[in-house]
This record gives C-alpha cells, sequence and structure tokens, in this order.
C-alpha cells in the first residue's frame, strides 16, 4: 500500500544543507504495524511527515495504493489526508477552547457531513474509547491519557486507512502509555495500518516490524511474528 | 539602567517583530496625517478668506446706516428716514486720523455701449476709490475730484466689462449710456478678482452723486474710512461715532471695523479648522486602540520575558517603563510617518488641485505629533501596569 | 465544510480570545458610531433646515429688480436699479393665472417711539397677503383690510417689537409714531415656533402705500409670489418674466429665483458637508481595518498548531482562507453592531439635551458604516488568511 523509493529530505539552514532523509526506500502492506525508532534527530518525524502527505520529499517517489502522491497538488492532498489518514501526536494538538466532543467531530465538520450524522457518529467513537462522560470536557480539563485518547477518536472518526502516530506515548505515563498502545494495537487487528514513532524499546518490540534509523538513513528493518 | 540601554532594547523590542510594528505604527500614520491634512485645508481656507478680504487693507472702517439687527443687514441700507449723506462722508474725512473718506452706493443696471449692452454691477463712489479699495488702474484715470453737485459725467470700467463691452478695441473717450444718461469713459481698472461673490472686474464705477439721482436715493449704502496706521480702530470709530451722532442727533448708523470682522472671522475659521482636526483624530484614537490591542497581546507573549527580568533584578519601575517605552516608541514613529504621509497629500494635492487652497500649519502639526505621543502614553499604561504587576514566579512557569 | 459550521468556528476562535476581540471591536465600533453619528447629524441638519424653509412657506418666488449677466452668477440682492420695480409692475401679476398670491415689499428703516421709548425697527411694507404667503399668525387683533393702495396709518407689530414698546401693556389700538408719521397698531404677531421663520418679530409691518410714503420712494423692494402649486413654479416663473419684460420695453431687468432653487442649493451644500464629514470618519475604519490585520497576523501565528492540525485533518488551503476570513468578517459585522448601538445611544443622549432641534438616525448611515466596516474587516483579513494558508503543515505542527 505504500512504497517509498529513494525519498530525499533536505533543509536549509542558513547556507547550510541538513540532510534529514537519505536514499529512503521502503515498502508497507496493508494491515502492518511497523515502530519507527531511532536516536533524537535521525529523521524520524520528517519520514511520518512525508508518509502523512504533511510535507513533500526534495526527491524520490512515493506512492500510496500505487498512485503517485508526490505529484498531486494541494487540494488533492488534503483530500487523502482526510479520507485515508489518521494522525495522532505526542502533545495531542487538541483545539483548547473546543470540548472532547467538538475535537472529535472537527473531521467530520471539515468534511461537510451532517450534524445530525455527525452526533452519531461521534457519541458511537467517544463511548468506543471510554470517554462518554467526558465529552463536554475541554482538553484543560482531562488527563493526559485521556486527551490521547480523544486524538485517537479523532483520527479514526473518518474510518482512515492508515493511522500514523508520532511519539504518541512520549507525554505519558507507563499506565496510559500501555493504554494509548493497546488502543492503536486494536485498531490494527482491525485491519488499519498503524506506523509509529517511538523511543521505547518495550512498545517498539510490540511491533510486528521495527524500522530503525539513524542519520536520516534507514539502519536495520527487521519483521518478527 | 542606563539611558541608551533603555533605549536601546525598545527599539529592539520594536523591531522584533516588524510587520507588527509596522501596521500598529500605520494605524497612528494614518489618524496622524488625516489629521494634518484635513488642518492645512483648514488653515489654507483661512487664509484664503483672511486674504481675500485683507486685499481691501486692513486699516478700513465701514459706516452703514441702521442700526445692527438680528439679520446682520440692517433694512436701513436699502431705505431709511435718516439718511447717510456725502456730507456726513465730507465731514468725517476731516477727522484726525482719516486719511480718506469714501462714499458708496452699489446697484444694477444695463451699461450700453454701440451696440454692446451688459447688466452689471454699478458703483457711485468717490475719486479716492484706488487708494481705498487698493485697486490699480490700468490705462486713463480714476474719477477726478468734482464737487458732488456738479460731478462731470464720467465712468471707469472694470476689467471683465471692459473687455465685454469693446473687446481689444480702445475705450477712453468712448460714450456710455447707463440709466437714460450718457457716460464718458476716462480708465480702465486692472483685474482684482472675485470677492465673496462680487465680482469687481464685473462692475462699472461713476460719481456718487450720479449713481444717487440715478438710482432715485437720498442716502449712501456705506462710508468706507482709510485711517492712518499709527491711529487705532477704536479711537477713529469712537470719533466717528461720536460726529455722527452730533450730525444726526441720534445712533441710527453701524461702525464695522475691518480689524473686527477679520477677528471674528479669524476665531469662527480657527474653530473650523480645528473642529475639522478633531474629526480626523477620530482615526487617531482608534489608533491609540491598537496600540492598545499590540501592547496587550506583548505582555501576554513576553511573560516569560518579564519573569526573567524580574529574576534577574529588573525593578518593577523598570518593566513598566519598559513596556511604556515601546508604546511611546511605536506612536511616534507612527506620528512621523504620518507626517510625512499628510504634508506629502496635501503638497500633492496643492499640485493636482491648484485652486485649493492649503496651507500646512507647524503649530498643528506639532499638536497633532504631541496628541500621537499622548495616545501612545495613555494606551501603554495599562499593558504597562499589567506587566508590572505579573508575580515573577507566575511569570516564568508560563514557558 | 458547511457554512454554518464554518461560521460557528470562526465565531467560537473569536470568543476563545475574548481580550482582542473585544478591543477589535471596539475600534470597528468607534468607527462606525462616529460614521452613523455624523452622517446623522448632518441628515438632521439638513431636515432641519428644509423644514425652516417650508415655514416660511411654500411654493414662493421672489422678483428682484436687477440682473446679474453672467449665468449662475449672484442674484443682485441689494438691487437698486434706475428703472424699479413698482406698485404697477406686482399688480399685473394678478393676472397671471398660475399666482395664487403675492406682494409687494418694501423694507427700510425707521425710529419707533411710544411714549418715551424710542427704537429703530426694520419697517416692513407689504400686502396682506403676505401674511397668508409668509404663514404668520395674528395673535391679537386684525390685519388691515384689503386696500393696500392708499395710505392706511395702521401697523401689525411683530411679537419682539411689542414687548420691547409696550411690555407687557395691551398695545392694540396704541398710536405709535413711526418716522415721521403717527399710526395705530390694529394687531400683534404670534411668535413663531422656527427660527429662521421667526425674523419677522422684530419688524413693523405696514400697508405698501404706507411704507412708500414713509420711506418717500416710488420703487419697491421685491415682490413675494406664492404659485398655485409646486408643479407651477416654473410656469409662473417664465410668465411673470415675460409680463415684466412687457411692461420695460421689452427688457430683462429683473431676477427671479424660486424657493426651490434656494432650497436645493442649501440641499447640497449640507448633503456635500454630510458627505465630506463621512468620508473622513471612514479613514477611522480604515484604521480599524489595520488594526484587525495585525490583530489577526498576531492569531496565526499563536494558532499556529491549530492550522497545522486543520491541514492534517485535511482541511485545504482554501478552507483555512475561508475560516479567517469568516473570523475577520465575524468581528467587523459584530463591531458594527455595536458601534451602531453606540451611535445611536449619543444621538439620543443629543436629541434629550437638545429638545429644540430635531435630531434623528438617518437609516443610510447605517447601511454605509456597516458596508465599510464589513469590506475593510473582509480586505484586511485577506493577507493573515493567506499566511495561515501558506503555512506548511509540518513546520506549523512542530514545537517550533
Ligand atoms: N523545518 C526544519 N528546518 C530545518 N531543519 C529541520 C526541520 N525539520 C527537521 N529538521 C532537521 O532534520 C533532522 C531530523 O529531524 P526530525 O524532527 O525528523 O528528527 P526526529 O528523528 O523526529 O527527532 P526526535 O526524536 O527528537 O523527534 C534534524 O537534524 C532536524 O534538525
Ligand atoms: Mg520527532
Amino acid at each position: 500500500m505504500i512504497e517509498l523509493l529513494n525519498i530525499e529530505r533536505v533543509f536549509l539552514v542558513g547556507d547550510e544543507e541538513v540532510h534529514a532523509l537519505r536514499q529512503i526506500s521502503f515498502d508497507v502492506a496493508t494491515g502492518e504495524y511497523v515502530a519507527i525508532m531511532g536516536s533524537s534527530g535521525s529523521g524520524k518525524s520528517t519520514l511520518l511527515n512525508i508518509l502523512g502527505l504533511l510535507d513533500r520529499p526534495d526527491s524520490g517517489v512515493y506512492q500510496l495504493d500505487s498512485q503517485r502522491v508526490s505529484e498531486l497538488d494541494e487540494d488533492h492532498l488534503a483530500e487523502v489526508r482526510r479520507h485515508q489518514i489518521g494522525f495522532v501526536f505526542q502533545f495531542f494538538h487538541l483545539i483548547p477552547r473546543l470540548t472532547a466532543f467538538e475535537n472529535v467531530e472537527l473531521p467530520l465538520t471539515l468534511a461537510g457531513v451532517a450534524p445530525s450524522l455527525r452526533k452519531q457518529k461521534v457519541t458511537d467513537a467517544l463511548a468506543a474509547f471510554g470517554l462518554r462522560d467526558r465529552a463536554r470536557h475541554r482538553p484543560a480539563q482531562l488527563s493526559g491519557g485521556q486527551r490521547q485518547r480523544v486524538a485517537i477518536a479523532r483520527a479514526t472518526i473518518m474510518e482512515p486507512k492508515i493511522i500514523l502516530a508520532d511519539e504518541p506515548t512520549g507525554n505519558l505515563d507507563s499506565s496510559s502509555g500501555s493504554e494509548v498502545i493497546n488502543i492503536l494495537e486494536e485498531l490494527n487487528r482491525l485491519g488499519i495500518t498503524v506506523i509509529m514513532v517511538t523511543h521505547d524499546h518495550a512498545i517498539g518490540a510490540r511491533a510486528s516490524r521495527i524500522i530503525r534509523m539513524a542519520d536520516g538513513r534507514i539502519e536495520s528493518d527487521s519483521r518478527h511474528r | 539602567m542606563r539611558l541608551n540601554d533603555f533605549f536601546l532594547i525598545t527599539f529592539l523590542s520594536v523591531r522584533e517583530q516588524p510587520l507588527r510594528s509596522f501596521l500598529t505604527a500605520l494605524g497612528i500614520a494614518v489618524g496622524i496625517s488625516a489629521v494634518v491634512l484635513l488642518t492645512s485645508l483648514g488653515e489654507g481656507l483661512h487664509r484664503f478668506v483672511l486674504s481675500e478680504f485683507t486685499q481691501f487693507g486692513t486699516n478700513l472702517i465701514a459706516i452703514n446706516p441702521g442700526k445692527k439687527s438680528t439679520l446682520g443687514v440692517s433694512g436701513a441700507v436699502i431705505s431709511n428716514v435718516r439718511p447717510l449723506s456725502i456730507d456726513d462722508a465730507d465731514a468725517l474725512s476731516m477727522l484726525p486720523g482719516v486719511i480718506k473718506s469714501q462714499p458708496v452706493i452699489q446697484g444694477n443696471a444695463a451699461v450700453e455701449a454701440g451696440k454692446r449692452q451688459r447688466r452689471t454691477t454699478v458703483f457711485g463712489v468717490g475719486s479716492d476709490t484706488p487708494e481705498v479699495w487698493q485697486l490699480s488702474v490700468a490705462a486713463g484715470h480714476f474719477l477726478p475730484n468734482d464737487p458732488p453737485r456738479n460731478a462731470r459725467p464720467y465712468a471707469v470700467l472694470g476689467s471683465r466689462l471692459r473687455k465685454e463691452l469693446f473687446k481689444q478695441e480702445p475705450f477712453l473717450g468712448k460714450r456710455l449710456r447707463i440709466g437714460g444718461e450718457v457716460y464718458r469713459v476716462i480708465g480702465g481698472m486692472e483685474s482684482k478678482g472675485q470677492m465673496l461673490g462680487f465680482d469687481l472686474d464685473d462692475a462699472v464705477y461713476l460719481p456718487i452723486a450720479k449713481a444717487m439721482s440715478m438710482f432715485n436715493r437720498e442716502s449712501l449704502m456705506e462710508i468706507d474710512l482709510l485711517y492712518d496706521k499709527d491711529h487705532s480702530a477704536e479711537s477713529i470709530t469712537i470719533a466717528a461715532s461720536k460726529m455722527l451722532k452730533k450730525r444726526h442727533g441720534s445712533e441710527d448708523f453701524t461702525i464695522t471695523t475691518q480689524e473686527q470682522m477679520l477677528e471674528t472671522l479669524g476665531s469662527v475659521l480657527n474653530i473650523l479648522t480645528i473642529a475639522v482636526g478633531a474629526l480626523g483624530g477620530i482615526s487617531l484614537v482608534v489608533g491609540g486602540v491598537g496600540i492598545f490591542t499590540i501592547m496587550t497581546i506583548a505582555v501576554n507573549e513576553r511573560r516569560a520575558e518579564i519573569g526573567l527580568l524580574c529574576a534577574l533584578g529588573a525593578s518593577r519601575q523598570l518593566v513598566r517603563l519598559l513596556f511604556l517605552g515601546e508604546a511611546i516608541t511605536l506612536s511616534l514613529l507612527g506620528g512621523l510617518a504620518g507626517l510625512i504621509l499628510g504634508v506629502g497629500c496635501a503638497l500633492g494635492l496643492a499640485l493636482l488641485v491648484p485652486a485649493l487652497p492649503i496651507h500646512t500649519s507647524w503649530g498643528f502639526v506639532a499638536a497633532a505629533e504631541l496628541i500621537a505621543v499622548l495616545v501612545g502614553l495613555g494606551a501603554g499604561v495599562l499593558p504597562a501596569n499589567n506587566a508590572a504587576s505579573l508575580p515573577p514566579v507566575e511569570a516564568l512557569r508560563a514557558e | 465544510m458547511r457554512i454554518s459550521d464554518m461560521f460557528t468556528f470562526s465565531v467560537f476562535a473569536a470568543i476563545g480570545n475574548r481580550g482582542r476581540t473585544a478591543l477589535m471591536l471596539l475600534a470597528v465600533s468607534i468607527g462606525v458610531a462616529s460614521v452613523v453619528l455624523l452622517v446623522s447629524l448632518g441628515e438632521s441638519a439638513r431636515q432641519y433646515v428644509s423644514n425652516q424653509f417650508s415655514s416660511l412657506g411654500s411654493n414662493l418666488l421672489i422678483v428682484l429688480p436687477g440682473r446679474s449677466e453672467t449665468v449662475g452668477g449672484p442674484p443682485p440682492l441689494l438691487g437698486i436699479t434706475p428703472r424699479d420695480l413698482t406698485i404697477d409692475d406686482a399688480e399685473t401679476l394678478a393676472r397671471i393665472a398660475v399666482v395664487r398670491r403675492f406682494s409687494p415689499l418694501v423694507v427700510g428703516a425707521a425710529p419707533v417711539s411710544h411714549r418715551q421709548k424710542e427704537r429703530e425697527v426694520t419697517i416692513l411694507g407689504a400686502s396682506r397677503d403676505i401674511f397668508a404667503i409668509r404663514r404668520m399668525e395674528i395673535g391679537q387683533g386684525v390685519i388691515w383690510p384689503a386696500n393696500d393702495n392708499r395710505f392706511q396709518a395702521v401697523c401689525v407689530l411683530g411679537s419682539k417689537v411689542k414687548s420691547e414698546l409696550f411690555g407687557n401693556d395691551n398695545a392694540l389700538g396704541q398710536k405709535i409714531r413711526i418716522g415721521d408719521y403717527r399710526f395705530q397698531v390694529i394687531g400683534v404677531m404670534r411668535p413663531k415656533a422656527s427660527s429662521l421663520g421667526d425674523d419677522l418679530a422684530d419688524m413693523a409691518i405696514i400697508p405698501i402705500a404706507s411704507a412708500q410714503a414713509l420711506f418717500d420712494t416710488s420703487s419697491l423692494f421685491r415682490i413675494v409670489v406664492e404659485a398655485e402649486s409646486e408643479a407651477e413654479i416654473a410656469k409662473a416663473k417664465e410668465a411673470i418674466i415675460r409680463t415684466i419684460r412687457a411692461r420695460h420695453d421689452g427688457e430683462d431687468d429683473i431676477t427671479v429665483i424660486t424657493q426651490d432653487a434656494i432650497l436645493a442649493t442649501f440641499d447640497k451644500i449640507f448633503k456635500a458637508m454630510t458627505l465630506t464629514v463621512a468620508g473622513i470618519a471612514t479613514i477611522s475604519l480604515i484604521v480599524a481595518g489595520i488594526i484587525i490585520m495585525n490583530v489577526m497576523l498576531v492569531a496565526v501565528s499563536s494558532r499556529r498548531a491549530e492550522i497545522g492540525l486543520l491541514k492534517a485533518l485535511g482541511a485545504p488551503k482554501r478552507q483555512i482562507v475561508y475560516l479567517f476570513l469568516t473570523e475577520a468578517g465575524a468581528i467587523s459585522m459584530a463591531g458594527a453592531l455595536c458601534g451602531l448601538g453606540l451611535g445611536g445611544s449619543i444621538l439620543r443622549l443629543l436629541a434629550w439635551f437638545l429638545p429644540q432641534f430635531p435630531i434623528f438616525f438617518a437609516p443610510w448611515s447605517s447601511i454605509v458604516a456597516f458596508t465599510v466596516a464589513l469590506s475593510t474587516g473582509l480586505l484586511f483579513g485577506i493577507l493573515p488568511a493567506q499566511k495561515a494558508a501558506d503555512l506548511g503543515a509540518a513546520y506549523a505542527l512542530s514545537r517550533r
């Protein structure tokens, strides 16, 4: 489903070129559960951003579902993100002025779904993630684990094929962290492709495939189970 | 803290967010330039009107029949039972300090020269008109100083009337027919232009006594006194008033000094200019709201910086001054830009529309700049106080 | 995204930062309030003047002796001419069908005395129709009988003249001296409500023939004519000019001005003034627009993460532009509403303090203010909105 060939990403900092990604090539099949690991600055987030169509590679080919997405225009990229990709971030990125309900509802709102249908879906999703009685709360009134669950509910509300998670447990204590990982694994079992960046070896070890990065390159790519 | 360090820090924080600072200052600049431009127009109008009036000279006193009424012009100018006479004018010329005394009557008549005819203003005047009204003769002479009872039938033409009646042809010595009588042209005047609706060029000047009998009037409409610069307007007014009261037995006339008129007019026009400037000032107030907004945002964003400053031992007073300084810098910069913009617009307008009287008064400009600084100060006080009263711990915690 | 959702999202975004939004509202509302206020005051003044004019009578024409050759030049208001307008000239106007009534006028000043009190008073010589033409009401007594062309030693006093000469005493039937003649007071005018129409309070009105004798003149100052109807004013003007020309050996030596023309001139002046003043006030709305732009730019940088999130959730650029524009537009609309309220309240307050001056709210001012406020809001919102839409998604989501 995902095919990367010779992806390069170079940032210009002043006069200096920073090679964040060099010659990245790998494929991900539908339903895989991939952990991306590596030291800080090795290019994990940059790779995830490119996978999520938030950023474009400077060279190389990225095919998503056999479509060369590197050639799509901005509006089409937005559409692909809207319908096929769900994001989970380390810092949750919930909108502080909106309630948990409204935050989860946001992708549906953006897609122009009718309010009555939205209400149904969001209520169901919140219930599924154990947040039924937190619907009217704002992010500031939620614990870290609850916030990340709201974020995952938001990421899944459009029923995407892929979930991209950048250090989803990075800001959580270990018990809320494993709770979040359990949810992601559950989603994976339901057939959603999950690609997750993590620093935690124990969490990485639970994935079916680990891609290790160093200095913008893939150092190793191993599957088990 | 050293003063130049203080200025440096203020300057650096203004430069930190160039677009934001630019827009904030722009608000003030638009306000200031509106004030500058509008007061320039007001002041220009002021000067224009004053120069219109003073083209007759400033040491003039006008005497009209009838007491002053609320309507401005008394009905007595049109008819009255106690006329103002040529003898009155002669008597007034004897007063010490009075250089010339000029009787005036004004009417409307058809002037015929050969086949051409034009309806025009007729001034019945004495021989001293050029001196009293500061007109100059372009060709020939003005009316001679004949005794009123047997004045010769001479006429002097305003420049517009001359062109209408004679085009480029010679006109001196030609005959005119006005109100059934024949006059001989002995002179032509230089152009003087319009004065508040009266066109002194589209006019013919006739001897006063002739004009009075033509219009069948007993009374003059006005006597103008030209007085010595060494005498004050009041002393002449008092003397003239005393003499006329003695001659008429009662005070049945109104004396207006040019000085009084200019003063009243000047203060009216000044109020107008200030009012128009104040209208522009609304924008300045809105610009002040802009500074207030941006300073509030800045204080909010720089909580950590404020906390750090406090931790490093800055006093509350210093924090307050730093933010105030920033607000004033913004308004000052805006004020200067507005000054350039406003003066530029005024100059551009003056070039584009030369007929428009425009004069930039530096007094108003200075006032506008002062107001700009005050606006900055006023808008800065509250945010600066907020900054100064932030508890340092709280400020530092805000990432 | 649905329009209603877009609106809700933007409005809540604006409410989310109460302080800033309130300040932007303040800026816009100052601008809108000043536009509304100044336009309404200008319109009120215009209305006031035109009411004052109509209290002078309607469908009026004024015939002046003399004429100015320059087209559009000032009429010879003080015009005295070798060939005067005479009573006989005036009488012929009676033959014009579209003339309802008319009155010749002679104006002058003369000392008026009663017992020891003497004042100089403006004397108006007129026919009895002047009272109907100028809508003047007699408070006490009567007008002289309809025989204007004979000397009658009777007069009607303006209310001010009466109280100055007689105080609270009864003036009717009393003899007063005007110039060299003795007149009997047969009527006193009722004071008028409007100030422009009350110039007659300071006058004494006598029959036209008496005034001509008093001032020893056979000429008229002017003739006031009332046309049958508004539609007939132009016809009346033409007929008057024709009639007088025939009497004056084919010479056009009079000027006829219509009250409409004067009123139209005033109207034009007031309109121009109102527009100018409104234009000046509009500048403050532009400044408010600049503030909106500035604050929205700040919002774009402080809401960077939110913009990144919207992009990650698949909002296209256009959508983000719309969201920010809606926010700017909503703020300026709300500001305009506040300004309308503010301006309206100040107007009410003014009306309460100045009851003699009819101050009203000019509806078109609010339309102008709204349109200008909204369009500046949207115009100045474009740059921030574009900036928000152009933020790189990956960059916007990264922490710094
Ligand atoms: N917008 C940018 N501009 C310049 N350099 C960037 C930018 N984004 C990333 N980089 C650089 O690219 C490299 C890879 O960054 P990236 O964020 O992908 O690292 P990471 O593996 O996610 O690290 P971490 O584990 O700390 O999140 C780093 O050297 C970083 O400095
Ligand atoms: Mg990272």
